[in-house]
C-alpha cells in the first residue's frame, strides 16, 4: 500500500489519533503536575505518615510497568466496583505514573538549593512560609524546566497504553494496529505515527529549550 | 564540618523545632497517621464488600503450582529483559560511537535513529514487529518479536546515556593522550571510552527497569512472560484481582530491587549517576 | 527594653551564658560565657572543630544549644515562631559560602529582608540596597546574578544584603575562608570599615592580622572552650596559656 493509498483511507483514522494522543497528552499533563506538587509537599512535609505515604507512592509508581497499571485500573477496578470509561482509565494510568517521576523531578529541584541559602534566608528574618515561597519554590521550579519537558514526552509516550483498551477514537498506537489488521500496512503505517510522534517530540523540546535557556538559574 | 550539616536537603527545610512547633508537628503527625488510617480501612473495606477478600481468590497462592507457573513466566520475562539489555547496550553503543565519530553523514545517521528510537512508544515498535515481518513473509519467534522491539527502544536511551559518559570524561584527558600521538580512535578506545563506561554503569542498570518494564506487553505477541503467565491463570481460577495485585507487587518489587542495585553500585564505585 | 534603656544599663548587645551543646557523643560547646557590648569587635580565632563556627550560629539560632541561655540586648533567644524570625532580622549573618539567593539577582538579593521581613516600599529598600552595593563596591553588579560575580564580590555583596537590614551586630562565620587569597583582603576591608563605624561584631576567623588590627577583644577556643580571651596585642604577644601559644606557633609555623 502505497502512502497516498494509505492516507487517503485511513488519513482521518490518523488525525484522530494524533488529536487523541495530543489531548490525552495535554490533560495528563496538568494531573500530572498538580498530584506531583501534592506528592511533593507531602514528601517534605514535617508529617511522618505523610512523608511515608509519599514516598511509597513513588516507588510503587516508579516501578510498575503501566501495561500491569492499565490492566489493574481497567480490569480490576470494576470488580471492585469503581468503573471507569476506557479514556479515564489510561489518563488516570497516565497521571498515577507521571506524577511520580514529576515528584522526583521536584524532589532533585528542591536538593539542588542547599543548605546555604535557605539558612541566609532564615538569617534575614524570613518565615517558614516566606523561605518556601521566595526561596525555594522559584528555584525548585526554574532548575525542573527541562526534566519536566523530557517528563512532558513521556506521558505523551505512555498514552500509547490506549491501544491496550477499545478507546474510540483510538490514539496513535491504536490506529496503527487498527489498520493492520484490516489491510497490509507495511512499514509505511507506523511511520505515520511514529513522525507524529518523533515530531510532536521535537517541538516539545525545542519549546522546553527556550524556556529552560531563559529562566536557568546559573550556579 | 558538623554532623548537623549533612542532613538531606528537606529536613534542612525546617530547624530544629521549639516546644510549640514540636506540639504542632505532633498533632499533625497524629491527624495524618488517622487519615492514611483511614484510607487503608475504606480500601479494605472496598474488597470485603465486593468479596475480593474470598479465600477462594486467595488460596491459589498457597498452591506450589501457581508459584511455579508463575516462575516460568518470570523466566521468560528474565531471557527477554537480559537478551534485550544486551542488544540495545551493543546497539547503544555503536549509535554513540557513530554519532562522536565525527564523519558528518555518520553522526546525522546516528542521530536520527537516535532520536528515532526515543522518541516513539515502544508498544508501536512492538506491533512492528507484531505485523510487518509477518506480512513480508518472515517468520519470527515470539521472543524475537519482544526482544528486538524491546532492545530497539531501550538503544537510543543508552546511546544518549553513554554520549552523557563521554562528555563526562575531563576534555584534558582527549587533549593529552592527542598530544602523546594517539590516535583518535585509539584515544576514544583506550582512554575515553573505559571511563566513560564506569560513569555510567549505574544508569545502565537503572535502564533495566525500563526494559522489564517494556516487556511486559509480552501478551500482545502471546510470549509466556510472568504477565501472560498471569493471565493464564487468571482464566483458570477467574481470580483476576489478586492476580493481578500480586503481579504488580512482583514487579515493583523486581524494578526496586534494580534501582537500589544501581544506587549501590554508584556509591560502591563512588561515580553519579549520569542521566 | 528599648535600645536607648539597654545602653543606658550597659546591657551587652549579645551574650551568652553557661551555653553547652553535643553533637551526639561529641561536646561541641562547653559552658560558653561571653557578652559583647555595643560597639565592641570581638573576634574569636582557634583551631578548626574549637566549636567557634558553631558558637557563632547558636547566636542566631541556626543551631540549638542544650542548656544555658542566649540573650540580645538582655532579651532571651526566643525559641521559634515570628519572635525569633524577628530578632534574627536584628542580627545580620554572613557565612563562609556567602550563600546568596542564585536564582536573584545581587539587588535582589538585597532588597528581599528590607521588603518582605520589613515591609519597605520597592523604591526605598532599592535605594539603600544600591547606597550599601556602593559601600561595599560592588554597585556596578547590582543587576547580574550571583555566579556571574567573584567569591570576594558575591561576599561583599552578601555583607551588603545583612547590612541592609539595619542590624544590632553582624556576625561573621569565617567570611574569608572559602576566598582565593588575592579576594581576602577585599572582603577584610569592607570589615575594617564596618568596624571603624562602630558596628557589634563577632568575627569567627583565621585571619590574625584582621584579629589584632581590629579586634577590641580576642576570645580563643580549643575543645568546645573558650580557653582565654584578652585584648589582642596581650593575646598575641604574651598568650597565657599552653593551648594558646601551640595554637599561635603552629600558624607562625608558614
Amino acid at each position: 500500500m502505497g502512502l497516498s493509498e494509505l492516507l487517503s483511507t485511513y488519513g482521518e483514522k490518523y488525525l484522530q489519533g494524533l488529536l487523541a494522543t495530543w489531548s490525552m497528552t495535554a490533560v495528563s499533563f496538568v494531573f500530572v503536575m498538580a498530584l506531583a506538587v501534592v506528592v511533593t509537599v507531602a514528601r517534605v512535609s514535617p508529617y511522618r505518615p505523610l512523608r511515608v505515604v509519599g514516598d511509597l507512592y513513588v516507588q510503587v509508581f516508579r516501578n510498575i510497568p503501566g501495561v500491569a497499571l492499565l490492566i489493574i485500573i481497567a480490569y480490576a477496578l470494576p470488580e471492585l466496583r469503581i468503573v471507569l470509561d476506557w479514556r479515564t482509565c489510561v489518563i488516570v494510568t497516565t497521571i498515577l505514573l507521571g506524577s511520580a517521576f514529576g515528584s522526583e523531578n521536584f524532589m532533585s529541584g528542591i536538593n539542588t538549593i542547599g543548605v546555604g541559602q535557605i539558612e541566609a534566608a532564615r538569617s534575614l528574618g524570613l518565615t517558614f512560609t516566606q523561605i518556601i515561597r521566595r526561596v525555594v519554590i522559584p528555584q525548585a521550579l526554574r532548575t525542573t524546566v527541562l526534566p519536566m519537558t523530557n517528563l512532558l514526552i513521556a506521558v505523551m509516550l505512555t498514552t500509547a497504553l490506549g491501544s491496550q483498551v477499545p478507546l474510540s477514537p483510538q490514539e496513535l498506537t491504536g490506529v496503527v494496529s487498527y489498520v493492520n489488521t484490516r489491510a497490509t500496512g507495511g512499514i509505511l503505517a507506523f511511520l505515520v505515527s511514529a513522525l507524529c510522534y518523533v515530531g510532536t517530540a521535537f517541538v516539545i523540546s525545542l519549546v522546553g529549550n527556550r524556556i529552560d535557556k531563559r529562566v536557568r538559574i546559573l550556579r | 564540618m558538623s554532623a548537623a550539616r549533612t542532613l538531606s536537603m528537606r529536613d534542612a527545610l525546617y530547624e530544629a523545632p521549639g516546644p510549640r512547633t514540636r506540639r504542632r508537628v505532633r498533632i499533625g503527625t497524629m491527624v495524618s497517621a488517622v487519615v492514611v488510617l483511614l484510607a487503608i480501612a475504606a480500601v479494605v473495606r472496598q474488597f470485603w464488600v465486593t468479596g475480593q477478600l474470598a479465600p477462594r481468590y486467595w488460596s491459589l497462592f498457597l498452591q506450589w503450582t501457581t508459584w511455579r507457573f508463575l516462575g516460568q513466566g518470570l523466566l521468560g520475562t528474565v531471557a527477554v529483559a537480559l537478551t534485550a539489555g544486551a542488544i540495545a547496550l551493543v546497539l547503544g553503543l555503536l549509535l554513540m560511537l557513530g554519532r562522536m565519530s565525527g564523519v558528518r553523514p555518520l553522526a546525522a545517521l546516528c542521530r536520527v535513529v537516535t532520536d528515532f528510537f526515543r522518541g516513539v512508544p515502544s508498544l508501536l515498535l512492538i506491533y512492528f514487529f507484531f505485523f510487518v515481518p509477518a506480512q513480508l513473509g518472515l517468520k519470527l519467534p515470539s521472543f524475537w518479536m519482544l526482544t528486538l522491539p524491546v532492545a530497539l527502544a531501550a538503544s537510543g536511551v543508552l546511546a544518549e546515556v553513554f554520549r552523557a559518559g563521554v562528555n563526562a570524561v575531563p576534555r584534558g584527558q582527549v587533549e593529552a593522550a592527542l598530544s602523546i600521538g594517539l590516535s583518535r580512535g585509539k584515544t576514544m578506545r583506550k582512554i575515553v571510552l573505559p571511563q566513560a563506561v564506569r560513569y555510567v554503569i549505574p544508569s545502565l542498570i537503572a535502564q533495566l527497569v525500563v526494559v522489564v518494564k517494556d516487556t511486559t506487553v509480552a501478551y500482545v505477541v502471546s510470549y509466556p512472560d510472568l504477565m501472560q503467565n498471569a493471565r493464564v491463570l487468571i482464566t483458570s481460577y477467574d481470580a483476576l484481582v489478586s492476580l493481578y495485585l500480586v503481579i504488580a507487587v512482583i514487579y515493583i518489587l523486581i524494578n526496586y530491587a534494580i534501582n537500589k542495585a544501581s544506587v549501590a553500585v554508584a556509591n560502591r564505585t563512588g561515580v553519579k549517576i549520569v542521566r | 527594653m528599648s535600645q536607648e534603656q539597654a545602653a543606658e544599663k550597659n546591657v551587652p548587645v549579645i551574650e551568652l551564658r553557661h551555653v553547652d551543646k553535643h553533637y551526639g557523643d561529641l561536646h561541641v560547646l562547653r559552658d560558653v560565657s561571653l557578652s559583647v557590648q555595643r560597639g565592641e569587635v570581638v573576634v574569636v580565632i582557634g583551631p578548626s572543630g574549637s566549636g567557634k563556627s558553631t558558637l557563632c550560629r547558636t547566636i542566631n539560632r541556626l543551631e540549638t544549644i542544650d542548656s544555658g541561655q542566649i540573650l540580645i540586648e538582655g532579651e532571651l533567644l526566643p525559641q521559634e515562631g515570628r519572635e525569633l524570625a524577628r530578632m534574627r532580622s536584628e542580627l545580620g549573618m554572613v557565612f563562609q559560602q556567602f550563600n546568596l539567593f542564585a536564582h536573584m539577582s545581587i539587588l535582589d538579593n538585597v532588597t528581599l529582608g528590607p521588603r518582605e521581613v520589613l515591609g519597605q516600599p520597592k523604591e526605598e529598600a532599592e535605594k539603600h540596597a544600591l547606597e550599601l552595593l556602593a559601600r561595599v563596591g560592588v554597585a556596578e553588579q547590582a543587576h547580574k546574578v550571583p555566579a556571574q560575580l567573584s567569591g570576594g564580590q558575591q561576599q561583599r555583596a552578601a555583607i551588603a544584603r545583612s547590612l541592609a537590614m539595619r542590624p544590632k551586630a553582624m556576625l561573621f562565620d569565617e567570611p574569608t575562608s572559602a576566598l582565593d587569597p588575592e579576594m581576602i583582603n577585599e572582603v577584610l576591608d569592607v570589615m575594617v570599615e564596618l568596624a571603624r563605624g562602630g558596628m557589634t561584631m563577632i568575627v569567627v576567623t583565621h585571619e590574625m592580622g584582621f584579629a589584632r588590627r581590629v579586634a577590641d577583644r580576642v576570645v580563643f577556643m580549643a575543645d568546645g572552650q573558650i580557653v582565654e580571651e584578652g585584648a589582642p596585642d596581650d593575646f598575641f604577644d604574651h598568650p597565657r596559656s599552653q593551648r594558646a601559644r601551640d595554637f599561635l606557633d603552629s600558624i607562625k609555623g608558614h
